[in-house]
């Protein structure tokens, strides 16, 4: 047991000491770099360690208290205890308040490798090369790439222990490594820019720089020459980014916590066909190789694979220990946090299933309708599910790519978007914890002249 | 402002308890000889400055939930940001480890962008007086966590009692105790305490057919705790209340160009957004911005005039000093419709042959400052409310809103409209859903045609991202109107 671990355990006892039911310490340590670049020098240079834990503690007439602290002086780390435990008198009693028993913690499932060396062994130099190769590479694709929003690369690696009074003592190590650039698009006066990345646990699994800036540019250049269109109703297709970031609305609708509350559409429609067959949501934890991969979620409950939407039936909610007490169901190991928060639901791995059909056919099947490739704004409401957010793209003419358009919104309704999915392409990519390949939706409302 | 009283009806479990937080924010931050040492270390291999940054933050928060106080938190935040510049290079490191030896590790991490050597050179530091636009009679830490409660008890029982219909209360109560210290190679060494507090109730209403609405309101700012004894959490819970019982029953929003009216206050993130972002110096100096080099030029209306004013009293935005030491300053962006200038952090200032507006902020030790806002305003116009409105024929009227988001580059700006109204012959009519505005900055801003004389600030619920960081903002806008603005909705005639 290495020292973090046994801290853990101290916090843990000492809460328990000081008069606590029940207690639990989330650790996290991690240490990162990253640099960025511009017009082939250093732009600049980040590196750091650090370290945090936050307590939970349930009082023995119920209560919940959280406290937190990046100081791990004993004297420090002893006040911030006793801190927990009285901020707790302020809440009011809940039966339902508690951390996960020994049967709800479950056996931990096999996740493969989280760490890999190479990662934590990154040359400091790597990512100094790998930004410049990138800004080079975009710059390379074509003459109008004038300059770059930033472009850059960095690592991570983190530790992360948990320990509880209800038997939790457990930890792992992880790494992370990513690309990002933005470069921008000048012609006649107009200024454009794309967002391009990757971002993976291993080296081997990333994206080459070269790559990850010449999609960078690519993405940036097409859209020079962009205008608005007309308000219609019209077939509209998501790139797998923005697609992913639509299933991200999905799990948020699935979010327990939304459920106990009665804010959510999907309140009541578990067990109903929301969507077509070729729908499949899947929320999984132990995901070889995943970004999101880890044994246990935020207060130690092993992970799991938890399908939400199966052949476009909803089949699960996603839910901690809490909220599943309230609504008589089973954690689904969904407790995400860091160590300065208490746990709120979060996702894994999140998927979308892959349909067969190459991204191309999609376009090709729209006489006329929108691509988008960026969208402005948050999304679906998951209250209401009301659906509106700006958005910039591609105008699908007669099957082709014809012309940019940006200042325009989309807007629908979740579920009504969920039965117009018409078409899934075969192109799942995972850049981050969420995945999901490009979708066609029947018709959504673009607003613009 | 009046001081702070525990004033309470009855004593509650944590009153009788010892308070917790005492003191906590009196410990001092680092002595100087050790940050003298720092900037000693961080420049051994060259550079042209160097920057020591220490933060304290302790941070107290009450979620309620099903009309009780679901969980009280606190948490401390401290460590130490060391930066060191040569030429446009930054190096940068932190630590939250504040022992000697960790933060030497750390500034000679930070020291390495610089390329020169053998430089031993030491520096001293003296302190800077700094301006005072928010003293609060007792630091928010130290507020018993029991009156903080007792807020979101009260505004959750008004926003209930305000119609049958409301049916779920979400609510919190945040503040944050930070105290912070700047040094740098220069020998200025500035102290700021900053006090920051926010109230926020989000409200799930129910009508007919299991149709629900939901409304949010809140407020705060660099305040006494006896802000809250002006602005009300009764009224926080009842105006939440009555956003979400306002809009059921409301009809699909119209797709297209309309004459759209901004109700005053919060609209202001639509400057923000619209043109705030754009005229912070690094994408100016990156030439990222579709504002960079137009300084002089006409950008918006005749009766556009925008503030951006960190010197607000008590103002969510405000600040004595920036997090690079500078003073916070009041400048004009914007004036009758001409740009007269950006705002500008240290690097970017002393890049671009300008001096620091003190619009350098970072959200804690772990970042970079860049140049960010503070508060910002539209100026006041000569329009009444009601004439703004009495002229439109047919239109959008905008209540209240939920957030925005620009892209810098093509300035396509989105605004979400939470609240929004058609307006028929001058009057508001029938409550519309799901409608978002979007624009680009400057043509928005052209198409500003009546400004309100009804200055208002929002109550004090903004905070900014920019390159993942986050720092709260004030805004505000008198009553707007702009025309030919494109409404994003559901409904295509």
């Amino acid at each position: 047991m290495n020292n973090y671990e046994q801290l853990a355990k101290r916090i843990v006892q000492r809460a328990k000491k000081k008069g606590a039911k029940q207690a639990e310490a989330f650790l996290e340590v991690g240490r990162q770099s990253s640099c960025r670049v511009r017009d082939g020098e250093i732009e600049d240079l980040t590196e750091a360690a650090s370290k945090g834990v936050g307590l939970r503690v349930i009082t023995k007439d119920n209560r919940l208290g959280f406290a937190y602290t990046s100081d791990f002086e004993p004297a420090s780390v002893d006040s911030f205890v006793d801190r927990a435990l009285r901020l707790a008198q302020t809440a009011a009693p809940n039966k339902l308040n508690g951390l996960p028993s020994a049967k709800e913690l479950g056996k931990l499932g096999e996740t493969g490798e989280l760490y890999d060396q190479a990662v934590a062994g990154l040359a400091g130099d790597w990512k100094i090369k790998a930004a410049l190769e990138m800004e080079k590479a975009g710059k390379a694709v074509d003459a109008r790439i004038t300059t770059f929003a930033s472009v850059g690369a960095g690592d991570y690696v983190s530790e992360v222990y948990v320990a509880s009074s209800e038997g939790v003592s457990a930890g792992y190590s992880g790494t992370y490594v990513y690309l990002f650039a933005s470069p921008v698009a000048s012609e006649n006066g107009q200024l454009q820019t794309s967002s391009w990345l990757d971002y993976k646990r291993f080296l081997g699994d990333l994206d080459t720089p070269e790559s990850v800036g010449q999609e960078a540019a690519r993405r940036a250049v097409r859209m020079l020459g962009a205008r608005r269109v007309k308000s219609q109703q019209v077939p509209v297709i998501f790139d797998p980014l923005m697609t992913a970031s639509f299933v991200g609305n999905l799990a948020d609708a699935a979010d327990g916590n939304s459920i106990y509350k009665n804010s959510s559409i999907f309140v009541g429609k578990l067990g109903k066909r929301l969507a077509p067959e070729s729908v499949t949501v899947v929320d999984d934890g132990l995901l070889k190789r995943g970004l999101g991969t880890a044994p246990f979620d935020g207060e130690g409950v092993a992970t799991r694979r938890t399908p939400l939407l199966e052949k476009g039936v909803l089949r699960s909610y996603l839910y901690d220990s809490f909220t599943a007490r309230k609504a008589k169901a089973k954690t689904t190991g969904n407790a995400s946090r860091g160590y300065s928060s208490l746990p709120h639901i979060g996702t894994n791995n999140l998927y979308l299933e892959p349909g067969t059909r190459p991204p191309e056919e999609l376009i090709r099947e729209v006489k006329s309708g929108f691509y988008v490739t960026a969208m402005l704004g948050r999304g679906a409401d998951a209250v209401t599910g009301e659906y509106s957010r700006g958005a910039n793209g591609l105008w699908i003419e007669n099957g082709e790519l014809a012309y940019p358009v940006q200042e325009v919104t989309v807007a629908g309704n979740l579920l009504q978007m969920m039965q117009d999915v018409d078409a899934i392409g075969s192109d799942l990519q995972f850049r981050g914890s969420v995945g999901a390949p490009s979708v066609r939706f029947k018709q959504l409302t673009v607003s613009g002249d | 402002m009046p001081p702070a009283t525990a004033r309470t009806k009855r004593p509650t479990p944590a009153q009788l308890a010892p308070l917790a937080t005492r003191q906590v924010v009196a410990a001092p931050l680092l002595p100087q000889p050790l940050i003298e040492r720092l900037l000693a270390v961080a420049m051994e291999r060259g550079g042209e400055l160097a920057e020591v940054y220490i933060e304290r933050a302790l941070l107290t928060a009450v979620i309620l939930e099903e009309s009780r106080i679901k969980s009280a938190q606190t948490g401390l935040i401290q460590g130490v940001g060391i930066r060191v510049i040569s030429g446009a290079k930054v190096g940068y490191a932190y630590s939250d480890d504040l022992d000697e030896a960790a933060l030497l590790r750390a500034a000679r991490t930070a020291a390495m962008i610089a390329q020169g050597g053998g430089s031993e050179q030491s520096f001293k530091v003296s302190r800077t007086p700094s301006p005072s636009y928010y003293k609060v009679s007792l630091p928010l830490a130290d507020v018993d966590v029991a009156l903080k409660a007792e807020l979101v008890l009260r505004a959750d029982k008004a926003a209930r009692r305000f119609d049958s219909r409301v049916k779920q209360v979400n609510g919190s109560y945040v503040d944050n105790t930070k105290r912070i210290a700047v040094a740098n190679t220069l020998g200025h060494y500035t102290e700021d305490t900053q006090d920051l507090c926010r109230i926020g109730i989000q409200v799930v209403a129910e009508g007919k057919n299991k149709e629900r609405r939901t409304g949010f309101y809140g407020g705060g700012g660099r305040v006494s705790f006896s802000h809250f004894d002006a602005f009300t959490p009764e009224q926080v819970g009842r105006e939440a209340a009555r956003q979400a019982v306002a809009t059921l029953g409301a009809a699909e929003c119209q797709a297209g160009p309309q004459t759209v009216v901004l109700a005053p206050g919060w609209s202001g993130i639509l400057l923000h957004e619209a043109v705030g972002h754009g005229l912070e110096a690094d994408f100016i100096r990156k030439g990222t911005s579709l504002f960079a080099g137009k300084v002089g030029e006409k950008v918006a209306s005749d009766l556009v005039t925008v503030i951006d004013d960190g010197t607000v009293a008590n103002s969510r935005g405000s600040i004595n000093v920036d997090d690079e030491g500078v003073p916070g300053e009041r400048k004009v962006l914007i004036e009758k419709g001409v740009l007269k200038g950006y705002m500008y952090d240290s690097l970017n200032a002393k890049l671009m042959g300008q001096r620091s507006t003190g619009s350098g902020r970072r959200e804690s030790f772990k970042s970079m400052p860049l140049p960010r806002m503070t508060n910002t305003y539209l100026a006041p116009g000569d329009h009444s409310p009601e004439d703004i409105l009495k002229e439109v024929k047919r239109g959008l009227y905008c209540a209240h809103f939920g957030g925005g988001q620009v892209d810098i580059t093509n300035g396509n700006f989105v605004f979400e409209v939470s609240e929004a109204y058609q307006i028929e012959d001058g009057k508001i009519g029938r409550p519309v859903k799901n409608a978002i505005l979007i624009g680009v900055g400057p043509e928005a801003l052209k198409n500003v045609s009546r400004v309100g004389c009804d200055p208002m600030p929002d109550p004090g619920m903004g905070t900014c991202g920019k390159d993942g960081q986050s720092v709260p903002v004030g805004v505000g806008l008198p009553t707007l109107r702009i025309d030919n603005m494109t409404v994003g909705g559901t409904k295509v005639s």
